[in-house]
């Protein structure tokens, strides 16, 4: 089993002038724009695929790789390097995005250790949550009902700012529990932990996902509802 | 390969600007009646001649039937979209083929494109008459909220002008750049306001500027907009509220679209402009009846009148801030762009919110094409010490089930941008999977912008097996590609994807070919025209001067070797070769400079005749 620490994908040779890569975006000694199918964004970011990343350095990096790949400086290029470079400079916008959103950025991770299939984002409700989550969409219900028959609805307000403000607390909760478990995956990865070590961590993560989804979805929900009404 | 210019593709007015090789700074460029700013009007002639800017405005009222103004609103735009339009401004569009609008000016129809490329070609017109040289490329500015289809059919426009358009750019993004070359950003990591009100559309963006070694980066944070609200919402409430007054005065009641209600709004944007300056002012109109309607407006009531306009202007001012997470007293500097911002009502209004004193320094109207022609000339040396990082205005979606839009590249993400999305098939021998990609923030599919549907040939194959993977890429000019890759073949193909809205690669093509038609004179027929003007000219002024007295001065050798340069050049001009003509009127110039001299002097002391020293 590869370790977790050493886990990432940089070319190691320029496709065109075979000297060694010091990242896998661009050639630092003959200036050409490489591409290899499949680098992820840690790696393009020359970072280990690790969650805590530091933000004044990711956004150095970011800008420093946005002078030499933006399509600006291949205006009077071939076709080949324009295309590479809407490419290239397409994945690093794309990747600072990614990276630079603590929730993005675990989902990415999941994603690209074969952890989060497609489509998980519909998840069911939490069970401890189902009984809340019932009441909550009965008031949500009856508010549409007497708006409709415009009846007074200060009191379902009032319930339902309490029950938005219970959900705003949930959320604030999954997301300590993330950064929690978040941390354990990166020392995990600084000790080279073993592979299922490392699923174990995962799953909690993706678990803390989608109870995350869940709740942010309700707490929008409500928000939406509140500012209608 | 020619040069690379700037251009300002306005509602109102467009520009054309460069950057001065000597001072490195940008320059606009003027036209053959003097000003900078040519007025976005064309008319066409019943021989089938094209007349652009000026000319063109002045037939507004004379031809409106051959007439038009405002194109720009119809840019990119469908038959749904423009029945608004259609109540306010007086478009005849005539056919309709499939989505695409055309618009009667007198015996034929035109696109949109079409209309924006003589308003392209006449700017590169200037430009070619001032270098002496052919342009072939060029930047071209375009509302920051401007969706894929507006941008598309701007690019088209300058593809019929006969202009490589090297990158769109964002008008406040322009302007950001040209007031970063003026005034060097004192602080790095300075966060920029730029609100941007012209003739037809609405802007703000937020930008960072940031300096680093390699130069100074220009960093998009958020943009926001309308793209149908500008100083013509502000002349049609004023032109509304003036028909309002003449009905109940008068009881005379004309039509919005009329030669008369052309002139009135004519003299009432007159009216707005000179209220920018005074407290109040008075508008005299003369009736049809013989009668003149007499009314006072003051500043104030004209404030009260637009009021609403300007209220509009602050949503997406707040919105912009709020996707930047940043509150308006963390900006540091705003930026006023557009003529209609020298409403004072505006100026305060903005300098309130912010509260800070706007910026104002450079004219309102000059300064996105002079930012367009910075990143022009960034792109023309390849690498520069500026940076632009720009971002896409609306959300990029796909259709799901349902009707509802699943977003895949969010507002605001840095360009290029782009998102993989995997397909399969539902059914067992599906052969194609039908994609249907939106814009817009709305939730459900009718509710945003459809840009494109097409279909994916999928070979055929038990449902679930296929699977493809389609990208979408939005460009650095905002304008969105597809690609498709068959995962399990590898295969990949660009997909063709066919706009709902604007002009497909035939109808361009075919454009193209006609665009010959209507061409003007190329380079070397339009110089070879200028020069023959100006032999002309020269020609009168040297007869005349060796009629006059002052010709007795000169000995007998010099005046027939300028008899001899006045022969010389009287035959070049028959001829067609313009730099012949050229140095014939250099030869002649040369030749003339005593002459000149002597006529000069006289002319000098005949004017100060009776004239006293201290008068001098």
């Amino acid at each position: 089993m590869t370790p977790l620490s050493v886990r990432s994908n940089v070319p190691m040779v320029c496709a065109s002038c075979h000297e060694r890569l010091q990242g896998p975006l661009i050639c630092g000694s003959c200036g050409k724009l490489q591409s290899p199918e499949g680098t992820d964004y840690f790696a393009l970011f020359g970072l280990p695929r690790k969650l805590w990343v530091e933000m004044g350095g990711l956004e150095q990096k970011f800008l420093q790789l946005s002078w030499k790949l933006h399509p600006d400086n291949f205006v009077n290029a071939s076709e080949e390097d324009r295309e590479l470079s809407l490419k290239r400079s397409s994945e690093l916008n794309d990747a600072y995005r990614t990276l630079k959103d603590p929730v993005a950025r675990v989902e990415y991770l999941l994603a690209i250790e074969g952890e989060r299939k497609e489509g998980e984002r519909k998840q069911q409700a939490p069970p401890e949550l189902l009984e809340e989550v019932f009441e909550l969409n009965e008031w949500l219900d009856e508010l549409r009902e007497a708006k409709s028959a415009g009846a007074d609805i200060a009191a379902l307000k009032t319930k339902l700012r309490a029950a938005e403000k219970n959900f705003g607390a949930k959320l604030a909760e999954v997301d300590a529990q993330m950064q929690s478990t978040a941390r354990e995956w990166d020392m995990a990865v600084d000790e080279g932990a073993d592979d299922a070590t490392g699923k174990k961590i995962m799953t909690r993560l993706n678990e803390h996902l989608n109870r995350r989804s869940y709740i942010r979805n309700l707490v929008v929900s409500v928000a939406k509802e509140l500012a209608e009404a | 390969m020619g040069r690379t210019v700037g251009i300002d593709l306005g509602t109102t007015n467009s520009l054309v600007a460069y950057i001065d090789a000597q001072s490195d700074q940008p320059k606009c460029i003027p036209g053959p009646y003097g000003g900078t700013l040519c007025p976005s009007v064309v008319s066409i002639d019943p021989d089938g001649t094209i007349l652009v800017g000026e000319p063109a405005r002045k037939r507004l009222l004379t031809q409106p039937e051959r007439t038009i103004y405002s194109v720009k609103r119809l840019m990119g735009r469908g038959v749904d979209d423009i029945q608004d339009e259609l109540k306010l401004f007086p478009f005849r569009v005539s056919e309709v083929s499939g989505n695409t609008i055309r618009v009667q000016l007198g015996e034929k129809s035109f696109t949109a494109p079409e209309i924006s490329s003589f308003i392209l070609r006449e700017l590169k017109n200037w430009a070619e008459a001032h270098f002496g040289e052919t342009v072939d490329r060029a930047v071209i500015t375009v509302p920051a909220y401007f969706n894929d289809a507006q941008r598309q059919a701007t690019k088209d426009a300058g593809k019929l002008a006969g202009l490589e358009v090297l990158r769109l750019v964002n008008e406040p993004t322009a302007a950001a750049l040209a007031y970063g070359l003026h005034e060097k950003p004192a602080a790095s990591g300075g966060k920029v306001a730029v609100y941007d009100l012209g003739g037809g559309t609405f802007d703000i963006s937020v930008l960072r500027l940031i300096s680093t070694d390699d130069g100074d980066i220009y960093q998009v944070l958020s943009t926001n907009g309308d793209t149908h609200l500008g100083g013509d919402d502000i002349d049609n409430l004023l032109q509304a509220f003036i028909h309002e007054q003449i009905l109940q005065h008068d009881k005379i009641d004309f039509s919005p679209h009329g030669e008369i209600a052309q002139e009135l709004r004519k003299e009432l944007i007159a009216l707005k402009h000179s209220l920018s300056e005074k407290e109040s002012a008075t508008l005299r109109f003369a009736l049809p009846n013989g009668k003149t309607f007499e009314f006072e407006f003051t500043r104030g009531m004209l404030d009260a009148l637009i009021r609403p306009v300007v209220d509009r202007t602050m949503t997406p001012v707040k919105r912009a801030l709020a996707d930047a997470q940043l509150l308006p007293g963390e900006i540091d500097e705003v930026v006023l762009v557009g003529g209609t911002t020298r409403t004072p009502l505006i100026r305060r209004t903005v300098q309130e919110f912010f509260g800070r004193t706007p910026h104002t320094e450079l004219n309102p109207d000059e300064v996105v094409a002079l930012g367009a022609a910075v990143q022009a000339n960034i792109l023309d040396r390849g690498v520069s010490n500026m940076l632009l990082l720009d971002v896409t205005p609306l959300s990029l979606g796909i259709e799901t089930y349902g009707g509802a839009v699943g977003k895949i590249i969010p507002r605001n993400s840095p360009i290029p941008a782009s998102a993989q999305e995997m397909y399969t098939t539902g059914v067992d021998n599906q052969t194609g999977i039908d994609i249907h990609v939106l814009q817009g923030e709305r939730e459900l599919a009718r509710d945003c912008r459809s840009l494109a549907r097409f279909t994916l040939k999928v070979p055929p194959a038990p449902a679930g097996l296929p699977r493809i993977e389609v990208k979408f890429l939005i460009d650095a000019n905002g304008i969105l590609q597809v690609a498709a890759k068959d995962v399990r073949t590898g295969e990949s193909r660009l997909v063709e994807v066919k706009p709902s809205y604007g002009l497909n690669d035939a109808e361009i093509e075919r454009m193209l070919e006609e665009s010959i038609e209507y061409a003007e004179q190329d380079f070397a027929e339009r110089q070879l025209i200028e020069a023959r003007t100006e032999a002309e000219s020269i020609l009168t002024a040297t007869q005349k001067a060796l009629a006059g007295g002052q010709v007795d001065a000169i000995p007998a050798d010099e005046r027939a070797k300028i008899e001899a340069s006045v022969g010389a050049l009287k035959e070049a001009t028959t001829g067609q070769d313009y730099k012949l003509i050229r140095k014939r009127i250099d030869e002649l110039n040369q030749a003339t400079m005593h002459l000149a001299e002597l006529v000069m002097n006289t002319a000098i002391s005949t004017a100060l005749k009776g004239k006293s020293v201290g008068e001098v």
